[in-house]
């Protein structure tokens, strides 16, 4: 599926890195040859004025080697370069020692080194080896009269080999590197499917959230209205249960002081689990009547929703209403289940409150929505509220 | 066990003081510059080519020595510099291949001092000459071997030695070779390749590591493509664990008594911020589409992508749009760039206003509009065109230095999921 663009650019990246080199190499070897010629005496200064701007050409296709891959950079930088060589040989009087030198420096440095960009392709070595031909024959024959072809053709042909190979060995090396860096990318993606299921199982995890959530509540009111006593030993229970957790269990508290730590139970029995939640607010102080069918079998998930949305109506009642009990009816038909959470607190104008607030909508309403199901909210100032949860069977 | 709040929390809120961890720090750490994996990703290739031409290089110079021979005042000490040259280079070369990762310093430092030996040796043996550069040969290639450390030292180590290498061949010329126009040539270009083969070797090797940090980045962002429509990322399974960690620790604390009730204001505030983190991620963990991952975890994307996607509809393309998306993005980002210039891209995704045509009945049509500002026409190539033709049908107008591309983008229709 990613095959062909993923070649691409690892062709794209060697490209440019053999591109960049090139440009470093070559165009350093081309500063060292212009320092050469410009020793007074290198070449009659005719010649040299002719030949700085070819030097000047070359500087700026050699510069764009390095951001383009396109071969119209390349070769007018050998056609400049035989023009300096043949202008060197043909300075009136001969080329002194510095002249040789910035022709050598010339042909077999700074004009080699734009072979390491002609290795890619066979288009590429054909270009090469053309090249190599034309810039080898016109050093060879022009300089013949001022050293011997041998020392030529020997300083040509170590230059072009080293940087051919040079670009051979960076074009073979980089795709080797960029697969090794693919498998660090595979294992990247398994981490983070790891990190995705992990997240899942704590956030999947609900039920122990909820009465940790809870008890984190009370605390964060610094326990107040709570027996020291009652308090402590809820906090041990909840720690208990985030241990297990961090250990890789996935405990369901059911009955307080005794967890399920086997998570394959798919359905389980409503009563047993409203025990826990009625004990836990019966430790903060309210005292909840319980009324109504108390062996229900449900889904896990639905339970789940279903207990943090009751539990978290009861904190309300707790918190707000001003009483100290509040009575939960649970019925049941066909399709649904249903919890009605009423007390006789004080109540509230339902336009008063920002629904978005009080943590209603987002862990009642929409826990609730997730699984099917529905609540809703009755109240006036003075007379108790009311809250319908509805859960599908 | 006593509590102690945690240093930082997990919205981002630093409670200590410390600057948040960058999400790519898997990045740099992977790719820092004295790491022992660097070797490990590929690098390691440069290493064994330029033990190869500086063998190469070292022949090449034994040949003159070799020619040079019946000129030399004192041939062995020029022979004593080279057999230490061949050592350092073959023990050099060896405990490189043996040792993965940096190079000791006490290595480094001997590997120096041969050098020094080398030079010194060489300088002493032909300065009765006085030409230094037709008659100097292991001198020279000394400044060459520098290129056996690349890979496993830090860039500025080499920079400074072959520069000390090079200053110090150029006094020893200025002081020993008579001053002539003729003679000047082959000092220069003795000098010359003592020390670019070293620089050029530089300049190679930090593109390479450059080539290996965007690849790292970009085939880390690529594990987003198969994420589902709504993931957590990274992150977010350790910040859950640490959050479950430090509510562990105070109930813990709470339970056993190491903490009074009722609770000083401090910690009470603590479990109250503890309660809100922990409720937020259980219940809105899962906002974020593995675009937005994408972008937020890569360290070139999230410099230069904007991302404006309230629907979350991202979530909806399939992998093979993610990759042409994530693509473009990125060829966008590394591509186009002209030097200097800091490119910007912004990314909406919309639903479309467009019927669907006959026959694709079950899709529905969302609409990728992608602005890039700094990013001219011509220098969007090929493969870019490709990419984007992935996510879907586009048409890109140009205005100023800004391309705006509108992809229409055919997704399954999420309601019949």
């Amino acid at each position: 599926m990613q095959a062909l663009p993923q070649m691409d650019l690892i062709a794209k990246e060697r490209d440019r890195l053999l591109q960049r080199t090139a440009r470093v190499a070559s165009l350093s070897f081309l500063a060292v040859s212009v320092i050469c010629l410009s020793i007074p005496g290198a070449v009659q200064t005719f010649t040299l004025l002719l030949c700085l701007p070819l030097y000047l050409i070359m500087a700026v296709f050699q510069f764009q080697v390095g951001n383009s891959r396109s071969l119209a950079w390349v070769v007018p930088s050998f056609l400049a370069g035989i023009g300096v060589i043949l202008l060197i040989a043909n300075t009136p009087g001969g080329p002194t020692q510095s002249g040789l030198s910035a022709a050598t420096q010339l042909s077999s440095a700074s004009l080699a080194c734009l072979a390491i960009v002609l290795t890619t392709t066979l288009t590429r070595r054909l270009i090469l080896l053309a090249s190599f031909v034309a810039v080898a024959g016109t050093a060879v024959f022009a300089l013949q009269p001022f050293q011997s072809p041998i020392r030529t053709l020997a300083l040509l042909a170590f230059g072009w080999i080293l940087s051919a190979l040079i670009g051979f060995w960076i074009s073979s090396g980089v795709p080797q590197a960029i697969r090794r860096i693919a498998s660090i990318g595979r294992a990247h993606r398994a981490e983070r499917q790891a990190s995705e299921t992990e997240a899942q199982r704590r956030q999947g995890a609900r039920l122990l959230h909820d009465t940790v959530l809870a008890t984190l509540t009370l605390l964060a009111h610094s326990g107040v209205g709570v027996s020291a006593d009652a308090m402590r030993q809820q906090s041990g229970d909840d720690a208990r249960l985030l241990r297990q957790l961090r250990l890789g269990a996935t405990p369901n508290p059911q009955v307080s002081g005794d967890y399920n730590l086997s998570a394959p139970v798919s359905e389980t029995v409503l009563g047993t689990t409203l025990e826990s939640v009625k004990q836990r607010f019966g430790r903060m102080g309210l005292e909840v009547s319980w009324h109504g069918t108390g062996q229900v079998l449900l889904p896990s998930d639905v339970l789940d929703a279903f207990l943090l949305a009751l539990a978290e109506c009861l904190e309300n009642v707790r918190r707000h209403s001003g009483v100290t009990d509040a009575h939960v009816t649970i019925t049941e038909d066909d399709t649904t289940v249903r919890a009605m959470i009423t007390d006789s607190g004080v109540g509230f104008v339902l336009d008063d409150v920002d629904s978005a607030s009080l943590g209603f909508k987002e862990s009642v309403v929409a826990r609730l929505k997730e699984v099917g199901g529905q609540a809703r909210l009755f109240s006036t100032p003075g007379s108790g509220t009311t809250v319908v949860l509805e859960v599908p069977r | 066990m006593t509590y102690a709040p945690p240093e930082e929390n997990t919205l981002g809120v630093i409670l200590g003081g410390k600057p948040r961890h960058a999400k790519s720090a898997a990045v740099r750490r992977l790719t820092g510059d004295d790491t022992p994996r660097l070797t490990g990703l590929g690098t390691g290739f440069v290493g064994i080519g330029a033990a190869i031409i500086v063998s190469l290089r070292a022949i090449y110079g034994l040949m003159w020595l070799v020619v040079q021979w019946d000129q030399y005042p004192n041939p062995m000490l020029a022979a004593i510099a080279w057999i230490v040259l061949i050592a350092v280079i073959v023990g050099t070369t060896t405990s490189v291949h043996l040792i993965s990762g940096k190079l000791p310093h006490w290595m480094f430092a001997l590997f120096l001092v041969g050098l020094a030996t080398v030079v010194a040796l060489d300088l002493y043996a032909v300065w009765p000459l006085h030409d230094i550069g037709r008659y100097a040969t292991s001198a020279i290639a000394a400044g060459m071997t520098l290129l056996l450390v690349l890979t496993v030292r830090r860039g500025s180590d080499i920079i400074v030695a072959v520069s000390v290498i090079g200053i110090a061949l150029v006094i020893a010329i200025v002081v020993n070779v008579p001053f002539a126009l003729d003679n000047l040539a082959p000092q220069i270009t003795a000098v010359a390749f003592a020390v670019l083969p070293t620089v050029i070797g530089l300049a190679l090797i930090s593109n390479l590591r450059r080539l290996v940090q965007v690849e790292l980045d970009r085939v880390l962002v690529q594990s987003t493509l198969t994420a589902p429509r709504f993931a957590v990322g990274m992150m977010a399974s350790e910040e859950l664990a640490r959050l479950d960690l430090a509510a562990e620790k105070l109930l813990d604390s709470v339970a056993n008594g190491s903490t009074k009730l009722p609770l000083a204001p401090k910690i009470a505030s603590t479990a109250a911020s503890l309660a809100t983190e922990l409720r937020l991620h259980l219940i809105e963990g899962r906002r974020e589409t593995w675009l937005y991952h994408a972008i937020t975890e890569s360290d070139l994307l999230g410099k230069s992508v904007t991302l404006t996607d309230k629907g979350s509809l991202a979530g909806l393309l399939d992998p093979v749009q993610r990759d042409g998306l994530l693509s473009t993005a990125w060829l966008f980002v590394t591509d186009t760039a002209k030097r200097g210039t800091k490119n910007s891209v912004h990314v909406t995704i919309a639903p479309s206003t467009t019927a669907v045509a006959p026959g694709y009945g079950d899709k529905v049509a969302i609409e990728i509009t992608i602005t890039s500002l700094g990013v001219t026409r011509n220098r969007i190539d090929a493969s870019t065109w490709e990419a984007i033709a992935k996510v879907g049908t586009y048409t890109d107008s140009t205005e100023d230095s800004s391309v705006r591309l509108d992809i229409e983008c055919l997704v399954d229709n999420p309601a019949d999921q």
